[in-house]
């Protein structure tokens, strides 16, 4: 039997439908995989799906002695998030970023979130970091502006974010991306703890980030791996096209 | 008759590119395909970052838990430094949620492999929320005086 090139989201409890999902995978800085897992813990959200595919390399997280895929997503209060412990090969993008969106449509979610970091070369001089934002439509793009979120009128992104948008465009599912300034190829729990300030003002919920902050050397130890992966996948995609300037344009 | 064809100054530079795409993805193989600790030495390797300028070169390091009095910056060759920095605590595997594993790190220790040659007599050095950032000045050749 040959490998399956299929990816499928299974899940594993009932899963209501009109959910916020909030996607914070593999990316520059870590911003969008440390939002996500701090919201999981501190909503004490519960495992609902995972992602099933053999286009992964072959590992498994362990958690109490049992497999669980490394791309999962959990649930609760009406609010899933979906996070992964593994950089995402860069050639497995487009077919996962797919499963997502068509899940997320099938589910009938009400909005999308993706948290992300924005690289800027001197992120450690940066004392107060910005989060800017980009929408799937008009209506997002409101929404972010009445939030003071400040928008990206022109510029590349890339990555999961660039396709999330671009996929739940094509949708018509309501989507966002809530982009921080963050380091390249460093942990920046700080990045992660302001893009989750920005979706509590946007969903009116209440992440406390605090802990965030007082714990975030530990953070940037514990992620130095999957930050070494991710940078790889990193320059795979291409990621440093975020620096360029888009080609001259006639106002 | 054949006819050769000639490849044109594209075709070389796409070649390259594709050699260097190669060569940089065996590079990053080789560096995440070990372990980024050393029990023996107690030793975590730091992130590094290497930015080349016109006239400097510009590496940094990600040292969270370091001591700043500790951090020692020595050059091995004119393209190649040596970081290490003692942690202000010690950390076990348990701490980084690792129970199957036995040991204690205590210090940072990178080679960094430089581009350029540089002239470490005049490196600027600074510790930002727990980023170094080592500023070092390439070393110039002879100068072509224009008439």
């Amino acid at each position: 039997m040959g490998i399956n090139n299929e990816i499928k989201i299974v899940e594993i409890r009932d899963i209501s439908e009109g959910l916020t999902v909030v996607c914070g995978l593999p990316d520059v800085g870590l911003v969008g995989v440390i939002a996500a897992t701090h919201i999981i813990s501190k909503l004490n959200l519960r495992e609902a799906a995972y992602v099933e595919t053999d286009l992964f390399p072959p590992v498994i997280i362990l958690e109490g002695g049992l497999p669980k895929s490394p791309v999962r997503i959990f649930e609760g209060g009406g609010i899933a998030v979906l996070t992964s412990e593994i950089a995402i090969p860069s050639d497995t993008l487009y077919p996962l970023v797919r499963s997502i969106v068509d899940w997320v449509w099938r589910k009938k979610a009400e909005k999308v979130f993706v948290l992300s970091g924005i690289p800027v070369p001197n992120r450690h001089e940066i004392e107060k970091v910005r989060v800017f934002g980009a929408a799937s439509d008009e209506n997002m793009l409101k929404t972010l502006k009445d939030n003071e979120v400040e928008i990206i009128e022109r510029g590349f992104i890339v990555g999961p974010q660039a396709l999330i948008l671009k996929y739940c465009m094509d949708k018509k599912i309501p989507a966002a991306a809530l982009l921080a300034e963050t380091f390249y190829n460093y942990p920046d729990p700080e990045a992660s703890s302001m893009v989750i300030q920005t979706l509590n003002r946007i969903i009116n919920i209440n992440v406390d980030v605090s802990e965030l902050i007082e714990r975030g050397e530990e953070v940037r130890l514990a992620m130095r791996d999957m930050m070494r992966r991710t940078q790889a996948e990193l320059a795979k995609i291409k990621k440093s096209h975020e620096y360029d300037v888009p080609s001259f344009y006639i106002r | 008759m054949s006819v050769r064809r000639r490849r044109s100054i594209f075709d070389l530079l796409r070649e390259y590119i594709e050699e260097i795409e190669a060569l940089t993805d065996e590079i990053f193989e080789r560096v995440t395909e070990k372990p980024s600790w050393d029990i023996s030495s107690q030793s975590l390797e730091p992130l590094c970052d290497v930015h080349v300028s016109h006239d400097r070169v510009i590496v940094t390091a990600d040292l969270p838990k370091a001591d700043p009095e500790s951090i020692r910056i020595s050059s091995i060759r004119d393209d190649l430094i040596e970081i290490t920095a003692k942690m202000r605590v010690k950390i076990r595997f348990e701490d980084l949620g690792v129970s199957h594993r036995r040991g204690e790190f205590t210090c940072f220790c990178c080679r960094v492999p430089l581009p350029v040659p540089v002239d470490i007599s005049g490196a600027k050095v600074r510790y930002v929320k727990g980023i170094l950032e080592i500023t070092l000045p390439r070393k110039r050749g002879y100068e072509i005086k224009i008439e």
